[in-house]
């Protein structure tokens, strides 16, 4: 697996603000690495970075193994939040506008989107748009592929199916690198970054970030009534079919409970990525 | 006093874009709307709080100085500070003077704003604009609280502090609607609408829908996307039959939540 | 880069408010400098009065144009027409000398007739006849400065600025950031939108007339003599026409590049062609006609009037009564498409217009 992009200790000041500070960061082909970090943790500025869109004020940005460059901008496909395409163009030319501009030679428009080639992209639903953006992200077979939040405000459906594009990509031997808030995305890379205040919090597989941590499960019987009572406690409460899922431990719970004359049931079990996230990223910033 | 829309349409020249919905919106419980893009959420909510005209059914909803609403586009003003925003909501409203003061200190208190007064809302986060966006439009202790979208795209920490100011407003009395393509959210509901391409498919308490769930559902462990009607779960394949046979190599299992809602589409594209 | 002309290319086919100002603007031009950028004005006004009217209007010949003989009238006589704007140029007869009155605030009239006297003198003089005596007076604006003539327009310049382009900023910016939606939501009359946000324009436009007042009187030396009352009317009609075509205009726009398109096509002849700087006399007959519906044309009528002429208001109740006429319809027609974004009609589905490809449904 070659390494195509790595940050080694990079650094972003503007003026007296830290936007990133010292972090490490590597996507190799075939694997799809999720960045993870509550809005202005550093995640942009540090795909800028990664793209050369911005110098760094420390530390090193590779991309291929050399530093960014229009040459090796060729071989990056970025699709970002607000996905890149003209609204005022049809889906067939901005994908020859791409094309064009890479210099590659006019490939086939995917089956995916050839249906609405002539029609405007103002006009398509989001879900669609955001296919269209990823395929024309993808028309000059990049070697890395660098997509902001890419389903953002879409159906669970669409989502599920442009991820089946993302991973036909890998199979090709690309590397993927995602920014997400959803949850349940995370859990389909092979690696998380988790940053919090433009440093790395987390690495590795969504067990590894996951690690030992434990939540308390409670069953009760008033489920409503718990829920309100946990939470006006300030804790985040995650709701699953018949139980409710609280950080803490499983005195703590009990004595919440008791006080609001609640009965129930509290057991540790393993937590989720959603609950290990928000514990990343809590621990040692005060609200 | 109960609000929301009956058999309500909504046409835009030759396009349907809501088709004969029922959503009812009632005090101090929260009711989400679940769908993709495209489904109709945001005219649903419009047609609600009167933005958009109806072309079938009829809606019901208070007079204008009790509803409280935030569109997707958040709807703050980005040029004015935190403070001068929920002035301009007090004064809209009529919320001034005592009341304000009071009103607003305990709202920006429980955003975490409180030391933020001064900061302009462009140079708030994405999570926080949309805190002081509901903060706004629950000034006036509204009895009826439309909110479009209000956690797409905000990161899971923000997103758990709206949802707690959200259920603190229902616990007063207020009537919550609101839309979100996040189906785990729905959990918080007491009443979830599926919607897809302008109709409601499924709609009812979480544990109903997925109690309603027609067929059986598989879990299959394998690379390559096993033929059928499957989807990606993470690292496996969901694998769903309309029959109660499961093919070979496909272990039975119960759905979620989020399960449900993705059968209940594709058992309504099939006419199940 | 061909790939960039390309699409440049595509994207302006589909823009039509961009194609139609670079089809409209050219053809502007042309009408502009070809009929209407004119400085010598080949038809002056002339009144005649004293006992030997009749007989010197008969000498008088292009570009003369008697418009009124009164061998009974006098001096008075002229210089109210003058001051109404009646005539251009009067002329005593019955004294020695010939009384030439002529009204300095029409500088290319003026220039004109005194040209036209200084070569009938001559004429005469080949002739061998002696020159009649001939006092010349200039009134109004003595010295025939331009700024004089100018800055009572310029004000009307800010009026169109402030009140049509910067008002449709104001407006399409909250279209853009989507807060018009909650605007119709919430307890407003949309009287009270349209209102609110006209207000504080209509206010610093105020001030920033009495500024440049002041600052052309302090820095120019140009008068205000007339009735202040008056003057104040005029610039308020006028701000209310422009401020309507303000809302209006950010009633049919999507986005703040739009509005600004729009507005550049509404300020930009007034400049060229409402006799701000070329005179409205000397505009070919066949274009002369746009003048007369520019707002700005019936401004500048007022403003140079009271400020350098003290005209009375009974002899400026055309453009107050047409400036009034263009106010009610534009504000008319602006609050009745601004009404139907925020209020549309409970049958039929009428929806705001804010993007729907950026706001998911």
């Amino acid at each position: 697996m070659a390494v195509l992009a790595e940050t080694r200790r990079v650094t972003k000041r503007f003026g007296t603000f830290t936007a990133v500070d010292a972090a490490d960061l590597a996507v190799a082909s075939g694997e799809v690495v999720g960045l993870l970090g509550s809005n202005g943790a550093g995640k942009t500025t540090l795909i800028r970075l990664l793209l050369g869109l911005l110098r760094p004020s420390g530390g090193d940005a590779l991309l291929f193994g050399v530093l960014p460059s229009m040459s090796t901008r060729r071989r990056v496909g970025y699709v970002p939040q607000t996905l890149g395409l003209y609204d005022d163009m049809t889906v067939l030319e901005n994908w020859s506008f791409t094309a064009a501009a890479f210099g590659s030679a006019r490939p086939v428009l995917p089956e995916s989107i050839r249906d609405s080639k002539d029609e405007l992209v103002g006009s398509l639903p989001l879900g669609l748009q955001r296919r269209v953006a990823f395929a024309v992200a993808f028309s000059h077979e990049p070697e890395l592929l660098v997509l902001d939040e890419p389903t953002s405000g879409v159906g669970p459906l669409s989502r599920a199916r442009l991820w089946q594009d993302i991973r036909e990509s890998t199979e090709h031997g690309a590397g993927v690198l995602v920014t997400t808030h959803n949850m349940e995305e995370a859990e389909q890379c092979d690696r998380l970054v988790v940053m919090v205040d433009g440093r790395v919090a987390a690495d590795g597989a969504v067990a590894d970030v996951i690690g030992s941590r434990t939540v308390v499960q409670v069953t009760c019987d008033d489920r409503r009534k718990a829920f309100a009572a946990l939470e006006e406690e300030g804790l985040i409460v995650q709701v699953q079919s018949d139980a409710l899922r609280v950080p803490g431990s499983p005195g703590q719970v009990e004595e919440i409970l008791a006080r609001h004359n609640l009965a129930a049931t509290v057991a540790t079990v393993p937590a989720n990525l959603e609950e290990a996230f928000v514990s990343v990223v809590t621990k040692g910033t005060h609200r | 006093m109960t609000w929301g829309l009956e058999l309500a349409s909504v046409r835009f020249g030759t396009r349907t874009a809501l088709d004969r919905v029922t959503l009812v919106a009632a005090p101090s419980t929260v009711s989400v709307v679940v769908g993709g893009d495209e489904a109709g959420k945001s005219t649903l909510l419009r047609a609600l709080v009167g933005l958009v005209g109806l072309s079938g059914g009829s809606s019901r909803r208070p007079p204008k100085s009790e509803i409280g609403y935030v569109p997707a586009t958040v709807g703050l003003y980005v040029d004015l500070t935190v403070e001068e925003n929920l002035a301009f909501s007090g004064g809209a409203y009529g919320v001034t003077g005592q009341e304000f003061a009071h009103r607003s200190a305990e709202l920006l208190e429980r955003i975490g704003l409180a030391d933020a007064r001064d900061r302009l809302g462009g140079q708030l986060s994405g999570g926080m604009q949309r805190k002081l966006a509901v903060a706004m439009a629950l000034l006036h202790r509204p009895g009826l609280l439309v909110l479009d979208e209000p956690t797409t795209g905000v990161d899971p920490v923000s997103r758990s502090e709206l949802w707690r100011l959200i259920s603190a407003a229902a616990a007063a009395g207020t009537a919550v609607v609101a839309t979100t393509t996040y189906v785990s959210e729905a959990h918080r509901a007491s009443t979830v609408t599926l919607l897809d391409q302008g109709r409601s498919i499924a709609t009812g308490a979480p544990a109903e829908i997925v109690d309603a769930v027609p067929g059986k559902l598989g879990v299959v462990r394998s690379a390559v996307q096993p033929r059928g009607l499957s989807w990606r779960w993470g690292t496996t394949w969901r694998l769903w039959s309309p029959s109660s046979v499961l093919p070979e190599g496909a272990e039975p299992v119960q759905p979620e939540f989020e399960d449900a809602v993705v059968i209940a589409s594709l058992a309504y594209e099939r006419g199940v | 880069m061909w790939a960039m002309i390309v699409k440049e290319f595509r994207q302006l086919k589909r823009d039509r408010r961009t194609l139609a100002m670079l089809v409209a603007l050219p053809v502007l031009l042309l009408v502009v400098f070809g009929y209407a950028a004119r400085f010598e004005v080949s038809n002056v006004a002339v009144d005649v009065v004293g006992p030997q009217a009749e007989q010197v209007a008969g000498l008088l010949r292009a570009p003369f144009q008697v418009v009124d003989v009164d061998p009974a009238a006098g001096k008075s006589l002229v210089v109210s027409r003058l001051r109404d704007g009646d005539a251009a140029v009067g002329l005593v007869t019955g004294q020695r000398p010939f009384l030439v009155l002529m009204d300095g605030t029409q500088l290319f009239a003026a220039q004109a007739a005194e040209g036209a006297l200084a070569r009938m003198t001559a004429t005469g003089k080949a002739g061998g006849s002696p020159a009649p005596a001939i006092a010349v007076r200039i009134l109004f604006n003595p010295k025939l400065k331009t700024s004089w003539i100018m800055i009572p327009g310029l004000t009307g310049l800010i009026l169109v600025f402030i009140g049509t382009l910067i008002t449709s900023l104001g407006i399409v910016r909250e279209r853009q950031s989507g807060t018009i939606e909650q605007l119709a939501v919430m307890p407003f009359r949309p009287w009270d939108v349209i209102f609110g946000k006209i207000v504080p324009y209509l206010l610093l436009a105020s001030l920033d007339l009495l500024v440049i007042v002041v600052v052309g009187k302090v820095l120019f030396g140009v008068p205000f003599v007339g009735n202040v009352a008056t003057f104040a009317l005029g610039a308020l009609l006028f701000l209310l026409v422009t401020l309507g075509m303000g809302v209006l205009i950010s009633t049919v726009s999507q986005n703040q590049g739009q509005a600004i398109q729009l507005a550049i096509m509404f300020v930009v002849p007034q400049v060229l062609l409402s006799g701000l700087i070329f005179p409205i006399s000397s505009m070919a007959a066949g274009v002369r006609w746009i003048a007369y519906v520019l707002p700005l044309s019936w401004y500048i009528d007022i403003g140079r009037g009271v400020m350098l002429k003290a005209t009375p208001i009974k002899a400026l109740v055309e453009p107050l009564g047409v400036l009034a006429g263009m106010a009610v319809v534009v504000l008319g027609l602006a609050m009745l498409r601004f009404r139907r974004d925020l209020a549309p009609s409970v049958r039929g589905g009428g929806a705001i217009t804010a993007d729907p490809a950026a706001v998911p449904s």
